[in-house]
């Protein structure tokens, strides 16, 4: 009971920091990184939850994103629609879009086929864009997408993406507490066992599929809202990398790990600037190492100091 | 109907040169069932050696094909021994290995891009001047590949069926504990499988860049190219991905020619949607 309290505390410690932060002398530019921080864990969070907790092996998040993404845009942009409307739109469409073309077709096959739908599917996505150039701006992309409100500043923005942040969190939190999220667990430490407590692998399977891309779409439409625009590059190899890098490093399958490997890799990425052209192959090579030598990543890692720590106190304790 | 007749043709062409890009995929994922998430730049890899010993050194087509070949074999088993052995051994290596391999194949990627730099190279073609048949206009280079292809899928044929090597491997696709049974050193088996995909992987790299160009990021496209069609052949299936590249390489033609080039993805994705719902292993393959 001791060590949970302590973990308590110090995440409501990070939070009231996170909460304080514009007040303590942050640049736009800092607060510019909080934002792809709140945003990138959002997506790496349900990335995780079809990767880790439901064994769904997705390679195409990234795509769900940019599918909200560009509803939200065009509907901003060309429609007028306020975001308070466009952010729930884009993560329905998304995960409509996403659960008829992609979950219903892939949770019948097994394994190694999700990845593979799902990643040429990404990938079929800039095609499709640079052949609807009038209304999605083609390789260009969208841009001047109107704000959350008319005359938005950083800290705004920060706020918003920062409840956003809360809200998805708490629900992720929910949804892995919940029976659904036992199920997964249970269907993916042993299949067979699960089956027999009466699970129904496809629908908890495709509950979650309709679920991470409603959140992942609503994340893209936040993205366009608070950053103003998005191109195909958003598609593109780094950022896909990026957030597998952040689940990998992160810890695969728990619930802090995509939030404190996209913090690693957000503010990482900035000092990896300096790498120029090494950056990708830096990133590639963490990818690897973490997954050959520390496949639990950063939370493991935390849970191997806290043994230590806990056997120490242990020790000391009877004999003082 | 000319331009339709020289489509397919072309696409014939292309759709043989894909086959051989699809069989290390195939051969990989068959025998020891981890699914090459980096294949692409393992082709690459190889087009860029050849380019290399043809261009830097002046070496001969043929030896400067031999070194890089041998480069890839040893380079493949030393992938197997030294990264995807140990995951194998893991829980969860399905997905760790792909994973695994998207990160080696990015940072790979990168390296050749680094050593060799951004600017596009190709690989010169082997015989000059073209074949005219009536209206039908071929060049010779393109039925040299065809001719090269064909060898290559009778020679891996014949060595799956005959040499002990090659029963040993399909012995190890069929149940692993099966060919432990009967005395198969799979660590072995699974190490010169990765050696023969990987050599003839670089192979089809080598054939495509004496094609189209060659860029260190081109490999993301044909191997992405592959995976449509080891799906649709059947995961594993050699024949099947003979089969499935010839069939996609004419459709290809024959979008491009009726609909233009942009429309190619879709159509693929599309293709690939309805195997997957109407027959998931495949048009040739046998199980799933």
């Amino acid at each position: 009971m001791k060590h949970v309290n302590w973990k308590f505390a110090l995440a409501v410690l990070v939070l009231v920091f996170i909460l304080l932060y514009p007040w303590l002398g942050a640049s736009s530019y800092t607060k510019h990184l909080f934002i792809l921080f709140f945003i990138w864990s959002i997506v790496a969070a349900n990335w995780n939850l079809m990767m880790g907790y439901a064994g769904i092996n997705s390679l195409g998040n990234i795509g769900f994103m940019a599918i909200g993404g560009y509803t939200a845009g065009i509907l901003a942009k060309s429609l007028g629609v306020p975001p308070f409307l466009t952010i729930p739109i884009a993560g329905i469409v998304t995960s409509a879009v996403v659960t008829l073309a992609l979950g219903l077709p892939a949770l019948r096959l097994s394994g190694i086929y999700i990845a593979l739908l799902t990643l040429i599917f990404a990938d079929t996505l800039p095609s499709l864009l640079t052949q609807t150039r009038e209304i999605t701006g083609g390789a260009m992309g969208l841009h001047e997408i109107p704000p959350f409100y008319p005359g938005m500043d950083k800290t705004g923005a920060y706020y918003i993406c920062f409840v956003f942040f809360l809200v998805v969190l708490f629900i992720i939190y929910r949804i892995v507490h919940s029976p659904t999220g036992m199920a997964f667990v249970a269907l993916r430490d042993s299949e067979n066992f699960a089956y027999c407590l009466g699970v129904n692998k496809f629908r908890e399977r495709l509950k979650v599929f309709a679920l991470s891309s409603l959140l992942t779409g609503a994340a893209g439409g936040m993205y366009v809202h608070a950053l103003g625009d998005i191109s195909p590059t958003t598609l593109g190899i780094e950022p896909f990398l990026l957030t597998i890098a952040m689940i990998e490093l992160g810890g695969v399958g728990t619930f802090l790990g995509p939030i404190l490997g996209a913090a690693v890799i957000v503010f990482g990425n900035e000092f990896l600037r300096l790498a120029g052209t090494l950056r990708l192959t830096l990133l590639g090579a963490l990818i690897c190492t973490i997954i050959l030598f520390y496949p639990g990543g950063v939370i493991q890692l935390f849970h191997t100091i806290e043994h230590r720590v806990e056997r120490l106190l242990n020790r000391k304790t009877p004999t003082t | 109907m000319e331009n339709l007749v020289n489509a397919l043709v072309s696409g014939l062409i292309s759709g043989s040169l894909y086959a051989t890009m699809a069989l290390g995929l195939t051969i990989i994922y068959g025998v020891s069932r981890v699914f090459n998430f980096g294949h692409g730049v393992i082709a690459v890899i190889g087009a860029y050696i050849t380019w290399y010993l043809l261009s830097v050194f002046g070496v001969p087509f043929l030896p400067a094909t031999l070194l890089s070949l041998a480069f890839m074999a040893s380079f493949g088993w030393l992938v197997y021994r030294f990264t995807m052995s140990p995951l194998l051994k893991k829980p969860n290596w399905e997905f760790s290995t792909v994973l695994f391999m998207l990160g080696a194949g990015i940072l790979l990627e990168n390296v050749v891009l680094q050593v060799f730099g951004p600017r596009v190279k190709s690989i010169p073609v082997l015989v000059d001047g073209a074949l005219k048949v009536g209206f039908i206009q071929i060049n010779w280079h393109e039925v040299a590949l065809m001719g090269i292809v064909l060898v290559v899928i009778a020679a891996l044929s014949l060595f799956f069926k005959y040499t002990r090597t090659g029963q040993a491997m399909r012995a190890v696709a069929q149940s692993i504990p099966g060919a432990q049974v009967v005395g198969i050193n799979i660590e072995q088996i699974f190490g010169l499988t990765f050696a023969l995909a990987f050599t003839v992987t670089g192979f089809s790299g080598i054939l495509l860049g004496t094609k189209y160009y060659l860029n260190p990021h081109v490999g993301w496209e044909w191997m992405v190219k592959g995976f449509v069609i080891v799906t649709f052949g059947g995961l594993g299936s050699t024949s099947g991905a003979v089969v499935a590249a010839l069939v996609l390489g004419l459709v290809e033609a024959v979008a491009t020619l009726y609909f233009g080039a942009i429309w190619v993805w879709p159509i693929w994705f599309v293709l690939f949607l309805i195997v997957l719902l109407l027959r998931p292993q495949g048009i040739l393959g046998g199980r799933t």
